[in-house]
């Protein structure tokens, strides 16, 4: 369209009389920017809508004037004193006023309100869900260490009942082994299954040996000592530890030796004995 | 306002830029009584009117770093920050069409203009009552005083939607030719 088309298309009085729509507007704005004659046609046609509407001006109720000073002074002191909250109205510059109906205003109020209680909801939703995720973690965790807790316990228990299975045994015969001189408070008993032949040892009182030693139990076979094993300490939870076997003894002892055991026993370190029969 | 100071339009925006009381003062003395016209025109109502006048002052107070003197003077700044302040106040009144319809329908406004508020432009006023159509009248009023569309305006005065611009553009250019005579 040139210009001459645009002066006399009506679109510069719509926009003057404010029926243009937001696409005439823009349609128009960039006419004026392109033509002068457009613009200067424009600015005739508002200088006149202006004229007709200071034709209607009335002077306004006196106190309005007063209470409009009063309230910039004192913003003005708050500004001053920066306490002054910046309001956000901002004056519409868009000439266009697009009519909605009040049913869709609604709408969009009752929207917008939707949203912000879901904005809302969602903030309150999420800390509890950290919450929730924190506990459920830490739920989880205690459940690990009572699963893992319930297994050590499960184990010791079937090692128990093993041990009390070796005891009830009739066959078990059990071999007190009190301290000897030098060591008066040890004790310890050699149980012996006189059907299977097979030895264990339940370590009732020894003191704990230095890290390069270990106990040794010999079995005394006429009158000769013959190697039972070392105790192995690292399992300090079992009650019977199972040494070698042996047919007959007479007599059963318990050495300290260097780790591993010796060949033969060190008799000033022996620290409990006990007959066999 | 006795005092003989004027500013120009341009001494008026850096004195109100600089947030000074006594150019708000001058403003407001020499436009409020077009911008009150304006939203009594757009509300009917005196009190509501005096009310939206003060809003529509604290608008051009608090946005005045916003106005561009490129895009325009600043009479026709503050003529649509009142005209949309107005409206939008109406609408929020909950104004039916209805109601628009009555008030400007009604053959009151023009004696009521006349009787009520006697100015030095009456008579001008008078004139350009008497010159423009009825139709012509309205039409200008719903589109500019209530924010009428085209489809609004073609419901009302009962005409065909594209009828509506080409008589808002007669009803402009003998507005314009009324103007001239005065």
């Amino acid at each position: 369209m040139d210009a001459s088309r645009f002066i006399s298309s009506g679109l510069i009085e719509a926009y003057v009389s404010g029926l243009a729509t937001s696409n005439e507007i823009e349609e128009l704005e960039r006419a004026m920017a392109q033509y002068p004659e457009v613009r200067a046609a424009v600015n005739d046609c508002q200088l006149d809508m202006e004229q007709y509407i200071i034709l209607q001006a009335k002077p306004a109720p006196a106190f309005i004037r007063q209470n409009l000073l009063q309230t910039i002074a004192d913003e003005e002191t708050a500004r001053e004193n920066g306490t002054y909250v910046e309001t956000s109205e901002f004056p519409e510059e868009t000439k266009q006023t697009v009519y909605v109906n009040s049913a869709w205003r609604w709408a969009a109020a009752a929207a917008i309100l939707l949203l912000l209680g879901s904005v809302a909801m969602n903030y309150i939703f999420f800390g509890q869900i950290n919450d929730y995720k924190g506990r459920y973690e830490a739920l989880l965790s205690a459940q690990n260490t009572l699963a893992s807790e319930s297994n050590l316990y499960r184990a010791r228990m079937e090692q128990m009942e093993h041990t009390i299975n070796i005891f009830k045994d009739p066959s078990m015969k059990a071999v007190r082994m009190p301290g000897t001189k030098p060591f008066p408070t040890a004790l310890a008993t050699v149980y012996w299954n006189q059907q299977s032949k097979e030895v264990f040892l339940m370590a009732n009182n020894l003191p704990a040996p230095a890290a390069n030693k270990q106990y040794q139990l010999w079995a005394i076979v006429d009158g000769k000592p013959v190697d039972m094993g070392v105790l192995e300490t690292t399992n300090t939870t079992e009650l019977l530890h199972k040494m070698k076997s042996i047919e007959n003894a007479e007599m059963f002892a318990i050495t300290l030796e260097k780790k591993g055991g010796s060949p033969a026993p060190t008799l000033d370190q022996m620290y409990v004995a006990g007959k066999a029969s | 306002m006795g005092a003989a100071v004027t500013y120009t339009e341009s001494e008026l925006v850096l004195g109100l830029k600089a947030r000074n009381e006594k150019h708000f003062g001058y403003l407001y003395d020499h436009y409020s009584p077009a911008l009150y016209g304006i939203a009594l025109k757009v509300l009917n109502d005196e009190s509501m009117a005096g009310d939206v006048l003060q809003e529509i002052f604290l608008k051009i107070w608090r946005g005045i770093e916003r106005y561009d003197t490129d895009k325009g003077r600043l009479f026709t700044w503050m003529v649509n920050i009142a005209r949309n302040t107005a409206i939008d106040t109406l609408r929020s009144k909950s104004h039916k069409m209805g109601q628009k319809v009555a008030e400007l329908g009604s053959n009151t406004l023009a004696s009521e203009q006349l009787a009520i508020h006697p100015s030095v432009d009456h008579l001008g006023l008078v004139k350009v009552l008497e010159l423009l159509s009825r139709e012509q009248r309205v039409i200008i009023d719903l589109a500019y005083y209530k924010g009428c569309t085209q489809d609004e305006i073609a419901k009302i005065l009962d005409i065909p939607l594209g009828t509506v611009k080409t008589r808002m553009r007669n009803a402009i250019i003998q507005l314009r030719n009324i103007l001239k005579q005065i």
